[in-house]
């Protein structure tokens, strides 16, 4: 599924702002690397209202008058936020004089293609969301992608193709785009949301699955750590432990031998020692059983602590207008001449599969319509004669 | 890879309600177009580029576009915990110089730790500053107080795990680390390995041009300390990506895609760096009969004095060095010695070689040094020669004798302001001539204009004879490369010419190769000028001179092969030779 984010170059940061501080009703007067903005009282933005002077790119910090103007500039940033509240749901339309989409089993034919001519039958609506979809795990960077996903109202099928048009149409390049209002409901709206979000978790399984391995893996690793670590303090406890077996044993012979005084302060000092080589053996048993069973506990923390989080937000909503209908494709191999009738979608292309007459293998990119001359014939066919 | 349990995941859909309420309002023609926009922007990265690059003063510092492109993906594509494993000489250092500047000027460094091996820590600090004008204060420095008192250190990393200071290192949150010569934290029994481990740090860079010493654990020790999981345990990471029956690997592939997360290696073969040739004419002359007289004088009261005073070691050793450069330099510091000091030893002594001195009327070495400026005059541009020595008083002597032989001359020595350098550097470009220079003259300066250099006398320190070659054999040298050295027949400069420096072909490597070979060296603990001087005022005779000399020749090669056939493993696992197919 299509990436749906722009990468922030500064001529598309001066190109938004720009139209954006217009389109709310700002007047921008670009002086070289300064553009005077004013802003008038009478507009609802969160911009400061009065006169701005806008610097383009880096340098000296932004003041109450003077603002910076870069890809990670603060004012910039406020502006996206801004925009995009503004209005996340709308309405698109998708044109059918937009350019016809040749199939690649016919651009890359050996059989030469004369034109195209799609008749549109009738209107379908589509709806597009926009999808955030935030990953975090404590061993890997947050990851933030974005994400659109096309759902027909009707059908409920999913249109990638129809969401990739989308993403062409509202590139920042494009100024106006018709739409008009929406005719969807929320209750039209929310199954066709819940599909959508079924098809984005499809889209980006694979990706969870790669971060997902990563984070298990370094779980794995958290806990091996911890194993050797406190199978070395079991050997530092075994080892004071048997120190002072043996230093009770010493001390029960001078009991044994001793004077009186001297067999008081034995026995005062075994009774210290016996206490405190109970309390070792207490701890070291209950070490050696946590290890006997795998430190469940700590394995759960740790492995809780490595757990992936995934959070998917809708943020924005466009109803999609699109035409559907049939294409004529007009195909010429020497003096013969073909016409193919297909079913077709203004945004999201020929919408058949079409199949080899000869072996009916599927035409694609990598197997090609090859002749016309007895029916469509498919590359692999010719190859195999 | 199999072998570890799966960590839980859990999805959360953030309520749609605002969202679904947005749809009963109208919002302007054109008011969604840009709603949509901005999410799209909100989500996409800033185009990152290198913002620094145009900071850089290039007359400093020439960046080719494999170390650009190394400091881009370490900084942006890393997220700042990289492993720069290019190949010896490609300038893993000048990668890390452009990182520290891109930080630096974002703003991202407020405290920064590098962490090299002593010997090369000074030349750290000096590239640092004169290529990137970055200020780092060394912990040899006399300013440098402790770890905790300055926010720009570059400390030899044993000092840094001293017991005097490595509590005051972990103490500390650093912004940046960096690890010169990566692979000697390889055992993860050493207390290197354990001071890196548990220093707390955001951004990493090591750097090693071979991360495998002895095998694959290796890698996986240094990879660990940078990005801990990455390989899994240790057992597991053996487990799938070594056979150890064959000792070969296996899942290659997969050890490439996560390499690539955290390891960048360039090779020398697909950059395009292209060293001109470079010629190395060594000439020995005998010196004159007094010359010789004072040579003996001299070394005879160095093993003397030594024998009864260690302690005076660095002054002995300058004797020794600047006998062989000139009778003035080596004058000038016997009186300062006599008059200055007011307990002195062998005071005689002193006078007698002071006598000795008055006495030369020929200096050998000035002499046939007009030799070669005269073939320069006559077939190079401008004559341009620029002439090495170590010391101010031979600088001096040598310029007055070129001026009274007619040359235009220019001096460049320690004492100058780096404004006057620049001027001087400038002045020879554009009247040529000759250029005599000390030490003094740094990593930064660019001399490429000139192709003919002269070492009068030889510091005992390769790392600095290859330093002084490489003000004029660097990139951007169009011309082939002329090293005149010169050296006195019998003499210590003599042996370490020929019985050092010739045998492990000093005068050919790189400074990279260099530093390879000389930190495997330190690893013995042992400084090379201290080895050199130890072994002249120890040998009994000049048999056993030349015996001990051969010595360390052969340790020096031995190094050379090793660090050469480590080099040549790393490139068998890296780029897939040697150790055979992938056994999957």
């Amino acid at each position: 599924m299509t990436d749906a984010s722009i990468s922030v170059t500064q001529s598309v940061v001066e190109q938004f702002t720009e139209r954006y501080l217009r389109s709310i009703g700002c007047s921008v007067e670009r002086r070289d690397d300064r553009w005077l903005v004013s802003v008038p009282d009478d507009i609802d933005t969160e911009i400061t209202h009065g006169r701005h002077t806008l610097v383009r790119g880096e340098g000296t910090p932004d003041d109450d008058s003077t603002k910076r103007l870069h890809p990670e500039s603060a004012f910039f940033q406020q502006l996206l936020r801004e925009a995009g509240e503004r209005s996340p749901s709308g309405k698109l339309s998708i044109e059918s004089e937009s350019d016809i989409e040749i199939p690649e089993w016919i651009q890359n034919s050996a059989v030469e293609g004369q034109g195209a001519q799609f008749t549109p039958y009738y209107d379908r609506t589509a709806i597009v969301v926009l999808f955030r979809v935030g990953i975090e795990t404590v061993s890997e960077y947050q990851q933030e992608l974005l994400r659109a996903v096309a759902v027909d109202t009707r059908s409920e099928e999913s249109l990638p193709k129809l969401a990739e048009t989308f993403l062409d149409t509202t590139a920042v390049e494009t100024e106006t785009a018709s739409g008009g209002a929406v005719q969807l409901t929320k209750t039209d709206v929310r199954p066709l949301l819940e599909t959508a979000r079924d098809l984005l978790l499809e889209s980006v399984q694979g990706r969870l699955d790669d971060i997902h391995r990563e984070a298990s893996r370094a779980a794995d690793a958290e806990v091996e750590e911890y194993r050797q670590m406190q199978q070395q303090r079991i050997q530092e406890l075994q080892e004071a432990h048997s120190n002072l077996s043996s230093k009770i044993n010493d001390l029960s012979e001078n009991i044994n031998t001793g004077d009186e005084d001297s067999r008081v302060e034995a026995l005062r000092e075994r009774k210290e020692l016996k206490s405190e080589y109970e309390e070792l053996d207490e701890t070291l048993n209950e070490l050696r059983e946590r290890r006997d069973s795998g430190f469940p506990d700590r394995q759960r923390e740790i492995r809780e602590r490595h757990s992936l989080d995934v959070q998917v937000t809708p943020v924005t909503l466009t109803e999609v207008e699109y035409e559907r209908g049939e294409i004529d494709f007009k195909l010429i191999d020497g003096s013969r001449h073909q016409t193919v009738t297909l079913g077709y979608g203004s945004g999201i292309g020929v919408a058949d599969t079409v199949r080899c007459s000869s072996c009916e293998r599927e035409l694609t990119e990598r197997n090609p319509l090859q002749t016309i001359s007895d029916g469509l014939e498919c590359q692999s066919c010719i190859k195999d004669r | 890879m199999s072998g570890y349990d799966l960590v839980d995941i859990e999805v959360t859909h953030e309520a749609a309600d605002d969202l679904l309420d947005s749809l009963s309002e109208d919002g302007a023609e054109g008011e969604h177009l840009q709603s949509i926009q901005a999410v799209r922007l909100q989500a996409g990265q800033p185009d990152s580029e290198l913002r620094s690059l145009k900071e850089l003063d290039e007359n400093s510092v020439k960046l080719l576009e494999h170390q650009v492109d190394a400091a881009y993906r370490a900084l942006f594509e890393m997220d700042g915990k990289a492993l720069l494993a290019d190949e010896v000489g490609l300038g893993k250092t000048i990668e890390v110089g452009m990182i520290l500047k891109e930080m630096h000027f974002r703003e991202t460094d407020e405290s920064v730790l590098i962490l090299t091996p002593a010997q090369l820590a000074k030349q750290w600090q000096a590239e640092l500053r004169d290529k990137f004008g970055l200020d780092f204060i060394c912990n040899y420095d006399d300013e440098f107080e402790d770890f905790d008192a300055h926010d720009y250190i570059i400390a030899s990393i044993d000092t840094a795990k001293s017991d005097r200071h490595r509590q005051t290192v972990l103490n500390r949150d650093w912004d940046i680390l960096v690890l010169d010569e990566a692979h000697y934290v390889k055992n993860e029994e050493t207390d290197r390995y354990d001071l890196i481990d548990r220093l707390s740090y955001n951004y990493a860079f090591f750097l090693t041009a071979t991360p495998i010493q002895n095998e694959l654990t290796d890698l996986y020790n240094v990879v660990s300390l940078l990005r801990p999981g990455l390989f899994g345990t240790r057992d597991v990471f053996h487990h799938y990506f070594v056979n150890s029956n064959q000792e070969t690997l296996v899942n290659r592939d997969e050890l490439q895609d996560r390499l690539n997360k955290v390891m960048i290696r360039n090779r020398r073969e697909d950059t395009d760096i292209d060293f001109t040739d470079r010629t190395i004419d060594t000439r020995t002359f005998d010196p004159t009969p007094k010359e010789r007289e004072l040579y003996q004088a001299v070394s005879d009261y160095v093993k003397g004095a030594y024998s009864q005073d260690q302690g005076q070691k660095l002054v002995l050793m300058l004797l020794q060095k600047e006998v062989v450069s000139s009778p003035l330099a080596l004058k000038q510091t016997i009186e300062k010695r006599l008059y200055d000091q007011s307990e002195l030893t062998h005071a005689d002594e002193l006078e007698s070689i002071l006598d000795l001195i008055d006495e030369i009327d020929t200096v050998t070495k000035q002499e046939r040094l007009l030799d070669i400026v005269e073939e320069a005059r006559d077939n190079v541009e401008m004559g341009r020669v620029i002439v090495f020595t170590q010391f101010r008083a031979t600088q001096q002597q040598i310029l007055d004798r070129l001026v009274s032989e007619g040359y235009t001359v220019h001096a460049f020595h320690g004492g100058h302001s780096s404004s006057e350098k620049e001027q001087i550097v400038e002045d020879f470009e554009e009247e040529g001539g000759i250029l005599v220079s000390t030490d003094a003259m740094s990593e930064g300066r660019n001399l490429q204009f000139c192709n003919i250099l002269v070492n009068l006398d030889l510091p005992w320190n390769p790392m600095r004879v290859e330093q002084r070659i490489g003000r004029v054999h660097r990139i951007g040298q169009k011309r082939d490369v002329f090293i005149f050295n010169m050296a006195l027949k019998d003499t210590v400069e003599e042996y370490v010419l020929e019985r050092l420096y010739h045998k492990i072909d000093l005068f050919q490597q790189s400074v990279g190769e260099l530093s390879s070979i000389l930190s495997r060296l330190e690893e013995s603990g042992t400084s090379f000028e201290d080895e050199i001087f130890e072994r002249l005022v120890a040998a009994d005779s000049e048999i056993d001179l030349e015996n001990d000399f051969d010595t360390m020749a052969v340790d020096l090669q031995e190094q050379r092969e090793l660090a050469g056939k480590l080099e040549k493993f790393n490139s068998g696992v890296f780029e897939g030779f040697d150790l055979g197919e992938s056994d999957d």
